[in-house]
């Protein structure tokens, strides 16, 4: 009965009438999951980026060595920020991976992982990154990915599509 | 800075008004729009990791990026606030004109509010330079060519484009009618930059507007318009929607009386801040693609 009771009053207090203009609505207060407190310890935890912009290679440049879609698939160019660019690999209109470039000087831990490596493909270092990830490093510099964003899109898969990028072709961005 | 952006995701109301009706574009875009909240979950949600080690690192590398402002992400992020809240003032302006028409003795006070209808047109001009600006901010210019920066803003989907159909609907069709195209491109048509610069839409958010001068700005707003209506004026038509139908989805959750049609774009506007919740959402998740793609 208490139970039901502090049920009741719950609902009572979520449930605000707003009249204006002479329409009337009901809203129910914002409860949002609180895990900032987390997040701000993770923000004090993080520098600021320090780093020199004019040394990083703009997204633009790494556009054209991008896989080229056919055969049913299709490429949408989604981000092109400075040291980044992305596209969607899409087929009948669904997303299957994101394809994506950065150059790790804007961000050099991202490097780093790639010492861990026991593999290669086309001869740069690859590693999986947690499940939907398969990532590898061109010239020690720039990181090139592959992530499933449909469950079926499979590592194997992923690795044919680094194959798929002018590898040498982005080297030769980094002098 | 304003908030952190996890403050900001994490802030996002999961039951509210703008929620409502957002919700109620359901049936025009089944299954298209979740309502993602919580910073953590649209992480675990866009990249489809759970590991929290993982989770920490993307988390940690998009605050980076969003606490940056040379990253344009807070720009993006105050365009998206800013013009819901001069909705808010316009929607009350709006109704202030409405009350004075029925009200004999208030009619100097309508000499002085503008027309309702121009205002809203402009509303909702500046509603789609704002996605304009806002989308370039926060993704660049995609790809090497026209065709692939059309292709890039033809992608849209998920909260984006239900951003896009709310516009439509709640800024367009609801208070200007089946004709808001024409209508708008009417008043665009014969707007003089002095108009423009009276209009407060605009001036909020005019420093963000591309062009030098302002007659420049209004050809940019005027190209963004025409850009556009071929895709508003396709989905009006091929799923059939009306102001009627629009509003009659809505009643669910609101009560509103037909011949109070005038009044609820006005209300809509005052009560609901669909730019900003949505912009809120779209921003985190480039942010957290680019994130989870540069660690």
């Amino acid at each position: 009965m208490l139970r039901k009771v502090s049920l009741a009053i719950g609902g009572i207090v979520l449930i605000g009438l707003l009249a204006v203009g002479g329409c009337q609505l009901t809203q129910l207060q914002a409860s949002a999951p609180s895990d900032s407190a987390k997040w701000e310890q993770v923000e004090a935890q993080t520098p600021a980026a320090t780093v020199d912009k004019k040394a990083v290679i703009n997204g633009g440049e790494f556009n054209k060595f991008f896989p080229t879609a056919a055969d049913g698939y299709e490429r949408v160019y989604t981000q092109e920020k400075n040291g980044f660019a992305e596209a969607k690999l899409k087929q009948d209109g669904a997303t299957l991976a994101m394809l994506s470039v950065s150059d790790t000087a804007s961000n050099p831990n991202a490097a780093l992982k790639y010492q861990n490596s026991d593999r290669t493909l086309a001869g740069y270092p690859l590693l999986e990154v947690g499940s939907t990830t398969t990532g590898l490093l061109v010239a020690d510099r720039l990181q090139v990915k592959v992530l499933s964003r449909d469950p079926d899109f499979t590592p194997t898969e992923r690795e044919a599509w680094l194959e798929q990028f002018d590898l040498a072709g982005l080297a030769t961005l980094v002098k | 800075m304003s908030k952190p952006i996890y403050e900001l995701v994490n802030e996002l109301p999961q039951k509210n008004l703008t929620v409502f009706v957002l919700r109620s574009l359901d049936r025009l875009l089944p299954g298209e729009w979740e309502n993602l909240v919580g910073f953590e979950n649209t992480i675990r949600q866009v990249t489809g990791e759970s590991d929290a080690a993982l989770v920490e690192q993307i988390g940690a590398r998009a605050i980076q990026l969003y606490n940056d402002k040379s990253e344009g992400y807070q720009r993006a992020l105050w365009l998206y606030q800013t013009i819901d809240t001069t909705g808010r003032a316009l929607g009350q302006a709006a109704l202030a004109n409405k009350m004075t028409e029925n009200v004999r003795f208030l009619s100097i006070v309508n000499r002085l509010t503008p027309k309702a209808d121009r205002a809203q047109s402009i509303d909702l001009s500046m509603k789609l330079v704002t996605e304009i600006v806002a989308f370039c901010k926060i993704n660049g210019i995609p790809g090497d060519s026209v065709g692939d920066f059309v292709k890039a803003l033809g992608d849209y989907g998920g909260e984006s484009l239900v951003r896009m159909v709310a516009l439509v609907c709640f800024d367009g069709l609801v208070p200007l009618g089946p004709n808001f195209i024409q209508q708008t491109e009417a008043v665009l048509g014969k707007l003089t930059p002095k108009d423009l610069e009276k209009n407060p839409a605009f001036r909020a958010i005019k420093e963000a507007v591309p062009g030098g001068k302002t007659a420049d700005q209004l050809n940019f707003i005027g190209a963004s318009f025409d850009s556009v209506k071929g895709w508003m004026g396709n989905f009006v038509e091929s799923k059939g929607i009306t102001p009627q139908g629009v509003v009659d989805n809505i009643k669910t959750v609101v009560d509103v009386a037909d011949d109070k049609l005038d009044y609820f774009g006005a209300f809509l506007d005052i009560a609901t801040n669909y730019y900003e919740h949505t912009g809120i959402q779209t921003l985190s998740r480039r942010l957290i693609e680019r994130a989870v793609a540069e660690i």
